[in-house]
Order: C-alpha cells, then structure tokens, then sequence
C-alpha cells in the first residue's frame, strides 16, 4: 500500500505490459524492448527537467522547442569542428542560457511561468529554425550516428544516459539541501522565504536546470535521429508533461518525484509501442492517451498525495 | 428614542459552533429602530462571528435572529434588510463607484444593464449621504474615507432597517470620522438602527445608545451607554484580572540581546525597542497597529530604515544574517507564512536548521541525524503525531504551532519572536506554549511576544510596550500591569497620552 502511495503509476503501468504481452508476441521481445527504450531518452531527460520545475511549483514550456535549439546549434558546431565534445557542451551550454534567462525573468523579475515560458518556447524554436535554414543540419560526427546504436549490457546507450540523469536527479532532490529547498519552496514559497530559503535564487536554478536538461536531450535527439533537427522538439511538450504527471507528479508543487515520473514515461512509452504493434492509427492513440492521462492523475490525487501511515 | 417599543431585531439563544468548537453562546439582545447598539468585546470574542450570523453570511447553529418578530431561516444576499460595512473593505477598485454600488443588484434585464439608472440611484445615495464623490470615478482613486463611503452607500441599499458597521473608522483621518458620525446620526434619525463594532471607547460614547459586551463568545453584560462608565465597560471586556494566574518568571539579566533604533516604513514610524536576556518583552495593541510589520522588519521580510544591534553589534536586516545571528520569528499565520503542508512533519521541522544535518561524504551522503532530531522535537514539545513522516495537514491547529515552534529552536536561537504564539491553538497547547516559553527565557533567551491576547501577555511577559496606529505609546512593568489601562492606551483616539513614554 505504501509502495501505491509513494508510486501511484505502478498500477497502470503493470497492466499495461501484461495486457500488451498477451495481445502482442512481439511486445515482451528482446529488441521490442531495446527499440522502446531508445526511442524515450530523450523525453525522459526531458522530463526529470520538468518534473524539478513542477516540484517547485512552476511549469517550464520551453522546454521541447530548447531541445531543438540546443541540437541545433550543437550540430552546426560538431559540423564545423568535428568535435563531439565540443557539440556536447554547446547543448548544455544554449539549454542552460535559454534556463537562465527564464529563470532570471521568473525568479528575479517575479514574471508568471507559464508566459514567460511560452515566450522563451518560441523564441527557442525561432532560433532552431532561423540557424539551420529550417532544415536537418548535415554533417554529424560518425561517433554520433554510432553511438545512438550502442547497446551495454542490453540496454541502449541512450537510455543509460538518461538514467544516469535520471540517478543523479534523485540524489540531487532526495539528499541535497538544494533538492530540500526546490520541494520547500513548491510546497509554499511564503513559507520557505520566511524560513530564511533565497526563494528567487532557487526559483532561478531550477529553470536552470530544467534547460540544462533540454540542452542533455537536445543532444541526444542528434544520436537517436542521426541528424539535429530544428522540429524535433515542437510535439514533445505534451507528451513531456502527460509523463510527469501520469507518474503523479502535481503542477501546484511539492508534492511528487523524479521516480514517478520514470513510471510516467514507461507508461506512455510501453502504450504507444503496444498500439503500434497493434496496428492501431495514431490518431486512436492520441485518445487512448488522453484517457489514461485523465485515469492518472485521478490514481495521483486519490493515492498518491495524502499519507496516512 | 430610548422609549421605542418594539425591537427590530431580537436576537435569541443564538449559538454558533465550528466543528466541535463553540466561538458565541446564548447571545439574546435587541436591536431598536434609530439606535445604536454597541457591539464590544476584545479581538477574539465572537464579534465578527455575531455580525456575520446577523447579515446572513453564517447561519446558527442554534437559537434564532427574529426581525419584526419574524424569524429569519435562509438568507440569500440582504433580502432580510440587514446588510453589513466589514472591515476589510469589499469594493472592485477598477470599476466605477456607481457600478460598485449597484453591483449586487443591477437595473435593467439580465442581458442589458440600465447603466443610466444605476448612476441616478448611486448618485441618490452618495447625496443622501451628504458627500461630494463623482459616481464616475474610479473606486481606486478614492481615498480610504472616501470608499469607505461608498461601501456604506452600497450597504444601505439593502439594510432597511440594520446597518452593522464593523471598525469602520481604523484607516480614517479625523475629519473623515467626524463625517462618518454625521451621516451615523443622520441615519439614526432616519429610523435606521446601528450595530457599532469598535475598540475605540471614545468613538463608543459618541455614537451608540446601548451596548453588549462579549468574551470568550459568552454575553458578559448589555445595556444603556448612558448607566455605565468607561472603565467599567473595559473591566467587563477584560473580565478577571489575571494576576493570580500569572506564572513566576524568573528575574531577567540587564544585558542587552536586541537593540532596535528608530525602525521606521509606511506602516510604523520610530520604533525603538530593546530586550535583555532572560527578558519577555510583550507587545499589545489592536490589530492594525502595526506590531506584525516591526517584527518582520527587524527579523529582515520587509523593508525599513533604521537600525537593529544583536548583542551590541549591527546586524544587516536581512533573513540570513538575522538567523546566522540567532534571532527567529515565528509568525502569526502559520498557514500562509509558516507551513509546508503537504509536506512530512520531519521537513517541516528541519526546514530552518537543515544546513546542520547536511553529510558530504560518499558514506551517508544527504542529511544525517535529521530524522532523530525530528523525533526528539516531537517527544520534547509533546506534539501529537503517529509518525514523522505524516504531513502537518494532517496536525490540528495547537500541534502545527508547536512545530513552528520547534522548526525555530531547532535552530538553537538566542532572540525568538512570536507573533501570536497560541492563536487558533486549544488551552492545553496554549499551556504547553507558555511552559515553553517561560523555560525559554529561564534559559537565558531574549523573548519578543506579540499578542492581541491581553491576558497572555499579562500572564507571560515581564515587561510591556503598547502600539497604536504604528508608534509605542508606552510601556508597562511587570509590577505596574493595569489591563484597562492599557487597553484604553492601545484603542485611545487621541494621538498622545499622558501615559505615553
């Protein structure tokens, strides 16, 4: 019962892969699940990013169209320089100025989220369009193309890339005083200012965060896709937020984890593989969705928020 | 006047309860046509609880409010004619006056508004009132007498017969009140009854007829104005002196802990303050008089000029240094300014101290000695949980303060102030509170207390400073306590007394 509370996804999330296992023979295979896997890196390092926004009581929309810039930009660099390296670090470094500069608006000019972001949303895809001419930027590194097919120890490179964010994301907000200070501040800010929490400092480094991790996945789109492509982020938004909150994660902040929102993306990720299998369109799919978006996050506010030990 | 024989109100038995918690009981008074009626008691008696039985806006849980012998049952809006001026005013500050006058009842179908019309009635009731405002104007660009007006101008649309005014003059200037009690009196004459909730005894004497007085939700006295003096009116506010409950403090050092000079912003002016170590220092006044905002000024929330020493030495107001100096403040509204409620008692508690429990090795990396430290605060303050990790939703009001309390001295401070330490809290936690307190200064702590509770001031403090409309307006000692003499210097009119220090 405890693991239901803390996890209220869980259930959906079982009866979705035993329910696919049965409908489908192909669903519970080796490279079913390999190609599943893969095909989600990116919108769960995605997704850890929102999930701290939210946990702070904010929403960060800018956060797919970042993606783009930040693999666009990194690819016109690794084209330039042959740098993989370099590519990296241009990806985090455009998410975290895109991060920045919401986070100053947000944290220190006291501006709403969910605008400011909505701007910055387009600004990023502006950027993204205007810098690659609109079209996928040539010439990515040949370590690039073969690294989004690397598999360890069975399971992609990619997905061990975003659950290493995904590990070090936890630690951050379950033992560091800045993690502490995110839940404080989403739970109630009044609060946490007159506790002596820098409440616009920790506003500001969470949108920080939030576009580092569109800048992470922005550069692993180029390995998962093989190109940086300047749309790769515009449909990802609402999948990025039915994830952190099918896990049971609120947008009214401090209530909620990184680890459920790993369940919510499992659960879209196994649903949209199933119906595929199933050979059911994607517009039937898009509804299925919706539902379920609805069933979860009944199942968060019903289990998840009160706990009655 | 005084020989009117019908009441137009009569109020019987009427008793309202919250959960399990009765705030007002047994009241029975009348209420006559072209009278005044005093409605007093301190903050916390049941006066707002009685004024919104009476306009309809909370319903009895027993007993009855008659008007013309009629009982009200179910009241929707003011149909009953009794319609109230609150406090805190209700007015849209973007719309027009006319249009805050008639907006609970507009002229006109339900799709088009006869907007003509709703100006001729506002201007009706502006000139009825005797006073120059543009219907036109913007209710923002008002001052506060002014909309005052206007908020009287739209309750007497509906009370025919009781209008309550409630403080209606805390934020007017002496002009603006003596306007006021014109048009008082000019509805009086108009056969309009008054009920007047006020702390201002002069503003009593000068308005009413008769009175009622309220403690502790029970009716302690009622009558004619005009049988009784002020201080007896006050010593029945007040009611038993506290003097035989008070609890032995020990006797406090002569070293300075917190120095406050010339603390001044919009909302106080000049405020000087110092308290020893081992030393209560209890600061009483009406709501309003500006005590919250100087503790958050000195604890470093609000902006302010003016200077603050700890321990002899300057402090920078803000929150950081203020805790890294080792003063706290653990505010009046835990809900809005205090709380994580949805999140466990354990985080609650650590919430100002966790730099403490932070562990940077690789082995136990993350907070260690968090978790006992909660449980220790929990079995010290006797605070009633299942378990640490429970939300502090789920606390009643008297253990959610004793965590406020304990999040604070898990920060090991030498300076505490507390606003409103045992409001909303039952007697038993209220006991604790106090134990706690008083052990606190025992310990060598320099202790700040506001409180609107008189009598737990008395009880708790060793020395007593008195605001009013943002300035100290005198101090008590301990030995000198005298509860109506303060609570005439806290609600007097007059802008200086002799008592003042």
């Amino acid at each position: 019962m405890t693991l239901l509370r803390t996890y209220p996804a869980l259930v959906i999330i079982c009866a979705l892969a035993v329910g696919f296992s049965l409908l489908s023979p192909y669903f519970a295979s080796a490279g079913n699940i390999e190609a599943m896997l893969g095909a989600n890196a990116v919108v769960l390092i995605a997704a850890v990013g929102m999930t701290v926004v939210f946990l702070a009581g904010g929403i960060d929309l800018s956060i797919s169209t970042v993606i783009s810039a930040s693999a666009v930009m990194s690819g016109l660099v690794m084209a330039a320089t042959g740098s993989v390296a370099l590519g990296a670090l241009t990806a985090l470094a455009v998410g975290m100025v895109f991060g920045a500069l919401n986070g100053i608006l947000i944290g220190y000019f006291s501006l709403t989220p969910f605008i400011t972001t909505m701007a910055t949303q387009l600004i990023a895809r502006g950027v993204a369009f205007v810098m690659s001419a609109g079209i996928a930027v040539k010439g990515t590194p040949f370590f690039m193309l073969d690294f989004g097919f690397m598999v360890w120890f069975g399971i992609p490179a990619l997905t061990i890339v975003a659950l290493v964010v995904v590990v070090l994301a936890l630690v951050a907000m379950a033992r560091t005083t800045w993690g502490r200070q995110v839940m404080l501040v989403g739970s109630n800010a009044q609060a946490a200012r007159f506790s002596g929490v820098n409440v616009p400092a920790v506003t500001f480094s969470v949108y920080l965060f939030s576009g580092a991790m569109g800048g992470i996945a922005g550069f692993i789109s180029i390995a998962n896709l093989g190109n940086a492509i300047p749309g790769v982020g515009d449909t990802l938004l609402l999948i990025i937020i039915g994830a952190v909150v099918l896990g049971g994660t609120g947008m009214a902040g401090g209530e909620g984890s990184v680890g459920r929102t790993v369940l919510g993306v499992g659960i879209l990720a196994i649903l949209t593989n199933g119906l595929n299998l199933l050979g059911i369109p994607f517009y039937d799919q898009l509804i299925i969705q919706g539902i379920l978006i609805f069933v979860g996050t009944w199942m968060a506010t019903r289990f998840g928020s009160r706990r009655e030990i | 006047m005084t020989d009117t024989p019908r009441p137009v109100v009569s109020v019987r038995d009427l008793s309202k309860a919250f959960a399990s918690k009765t705030v007002v009981s047994n009241l029975s008074f009348d209420i006559f046509p072209g009278e005044a009626l005093a409605l007093v008691g301190e903050n916390g008696a049941g006066k707002s609880t009685t004024k919104n039985m009476l306009c309809g806006l909370l319903t009895p849980t027993s007993g009855e409010i008659l008007v013309e012998d009629n009982p009200v049952t179910k009241v929707i809006g003011a149909e009953h004619g009794i319609s109230a001026v609150h406090q805190e005013l209700s007015l849209f500050g973007s719309l027009t006056v006319s249009e805050n006058i008639s907006i609970s009842n507009l002229p006109g179908h339900a799709a088009r508004i006869d907007w003509p019309a709703a100006e001729k009635t506002a201007r009706n009731q502006i000139e009825f009132l005797g006073i120059e405002i543009d219907p036109r104007a913007l209710v923002e660009t008002l001052g506060a007498g002014k909309q005052q007006i206007v908020e009287i101008a739209k309750a007497l649309l509906h009370a025919n017969k009781v209008l309550i005014l409630d403080e209606p003059t805390t934020s007017l200037t002496a002009i603006e009140r003596e306007k006021l009690f014109a048009i008082i009196d000019k509805l009086k004459a108009g056969g309009l009854a008054i009920v007047f909730i006020s702390h201002f005894m002069e503003e009593i004497y000068r308005v009413c007829d008769s009175f009622v007085v309220l403690r502790d939700g029970q009716q302690v006295g009622q009558g004619r104005l005009a049988d009784v003096n002020q201080r007896a009116l006050e010593e029945m506010m007040v009611g038993r002196t506290m003097a035989d409950a008070r609890v032995d403090l020990a006797a406090p050092t002569q070293v300075p802990a917190l120095d406050v000079r010339g603390l001044s912003s919009a909302d106080f002016t000049g405020i000087d303050l110092t308290v020893n170590a081992g030393e209560i220092l209890g600061i009483a006044g009406l709501m309003g008089a500006g005590r919250t905002e100087v503790a958050e000024a000195i604890f470093g929330l609000r902006p302010a000029t003016g200077e603050v020493r700890i321990k002899g030495e300057f402090a920078p107001r803000n929150v950081k240094a203020m805790m890294a100096r080792g003063l706290c403040y653990v505010t009046e509204d835990r809900r809005t300014n205090g709380l994580f409620l949805n999140r466990p008692v354990r985080e609650n508690l650590s919430a100002a101290s966790i730099l403490k429990f932070v562990q940077r090795k690789l082995r136990g990396f993350g907070f260690q000695g968090e978790k006992a430290k909660a449980q220790d605060i929990v079995a010290d303050m006797n605070i009633a949980i299942p378990h640490i990790e429970n939300n502090v939703s789920d606390l009643s009001g008297g253990n959610q303060q004793k965590v406020m309390l304990g999040r604070w001295l898990a920060t090991l401070p030498d300076i505490l102030i507390f606003d409103e330490p045992t409001k909303g809290v039952d007697i038993g936690a209220k006991f604790d509170i106090h134990a706690a307190i008083a052990d606190l200064a025992r310990a060598g702590k320099a202790i700040i207390i506001v409180s609107s509770d008189l009598p737990e001031l008395l009880h708790i403090t060793h020395r007593m400073a008195v605001m009013r409309k943002g300035r100290i307006v005198g101090e008590f000692m301990r030995d000198d306590y005298d509860s109506v003499k303060i609570i005439s210097l806290a609600a007097s009119a007059k802008e200086s007394t002799s008592n003042a220090a």
